[in-house]
């Protein structure tokens, strides 16, 4: 498995388990699937559990700075984040 | 003052009575069914199962802003000793860090957690819930408010001590001790501690139970 096809199932795999999606749903997420504001589940309280989960699986540090609303608009944002911390 | 203590006994005399320490703040009441269902089938396996509330959490009276991590473990330590018989203490989550002052015969652990995650947590709730609300806050300017004023976490107002303590909290050394985790070489089940929207895994409960049950015969108790 490709780095990138690692980190985009172990975020499927954390939304799946933060929002309770089931596997399927987890599994039919696109790019262009709206996530915060979007999906009801997704409130501040799952933001925050998202980005320590997100951490500690994906051994990252994600600062304070770094987030912005547009992060969590899309999950095709979220992977690039992701991505993007993981290669850094 | 006591607190609630649900307890669920079995028919005779218990093989060892199983105290449940439930994980803190909202991961608490996301696994309080399952955790539930677990004790049922530990009472239909012969033994009795409480699940104290810890002060200042659930039905408690007391203000959790009066709480620390110490005065948990103290509760849990005065709870312990008014079993008769051995005890068995299964913690879950950050239930691990208030667990080791109790007197038991052998802990059980599933997913321990660092008391500095769960704080980071709750903070970025804060940080994330006062961004929409058009306040800027930072985990740096909610730590320095914390240590001379309660904080307001997601919900807990949290002392000093309380959020000091945490973010220096780790899971202590006990024996004998189960610690375990979710997926193959665990318990099979999911983060229910983890989910937005409260869930129940009868299965994860039962699979709880079975290995709670099996800790016990492997430490000689029962």
């Amino acid at each position: 498995m490709t780095e990138a096809n690692t980190v985009d199932a172990t975020l499927r795999a954390l939304l799946a388990d933060v929002l309770g999606l089931g596997e399927a749903r987890a599994a039919a997420l696109t790019d262009d699937s709206g996530l915060f504001g979007e999906l009801p589940e997704f409130d501040s309280m799952a933001v925050a559990t998202v980005l320590t989960e997100m951490e500690d699986r994906l051994g990252i540090l994600i600062d304070d700075d770094e987030i912005d609303g547009e992060i969590f608009e899309t999950y095709g944002n979220l992977l690039a984040f992701s991505l993007r911390k993981v290669t850094d | 003052m006591s607190e609630h203590i649900l307890r669920i006994d079995p028919a005779g005399v218990p093989r060892a009575t199983i105290l449940i320490v439930p994980p803190l703040f909202e991961e608490a009441n996301r696994t309080r069914r399952t955790l539930v269902l677990a004790m049922r089938a530990l009472a239909a396996d012969g033994f009795a199962a409480w699940l104290p509330d810890l002060p200042g959490q659930n039905e408690s009276l007391v203000p959790l802003a009066h709480i620390d991590l110490a005065r948990w473990r103290q509760a849990l330590a005065k709870v312990a000793a008014d079993v008769a018989g051995p005890v068995i203490i299964a913690s879950v989550r950050g239930g691990a860090l208030i667990d080791h002052q109790a007197k038991a015969s052998a802990w059980w652990r599933l997913a321990p957690v660092g008391g500095a995650s769960l704080l980071r947590t709750l903070m970025r709730a804060r940080v994330s819930a006062d961004r929409e609300a058009g306040v800027t806050s930072s985990l740096e300017t909610l730590e320095e408010q914390a240590r001379t004023a309660p904080l307001l976490l997601a919900g807990n107002l949290l002392s000093p001590a309380m959020v000091g303590g945490l973010g220096t909290g780790e899971a202590q050394a006990v024996a004998p001790l189960r610690s375990i985790g979710l997926g193959a070489d665990g318990i099979a089940g999911t983060p229910l501690w983890l989910r937005a929207e409260p869930g129940e895994d009868a299965v994860m409960a039962g699979a709880i139970a079975a290995d709670i049950s099996a800790w016990s015969k492997t430490c000689g108790i029962s």
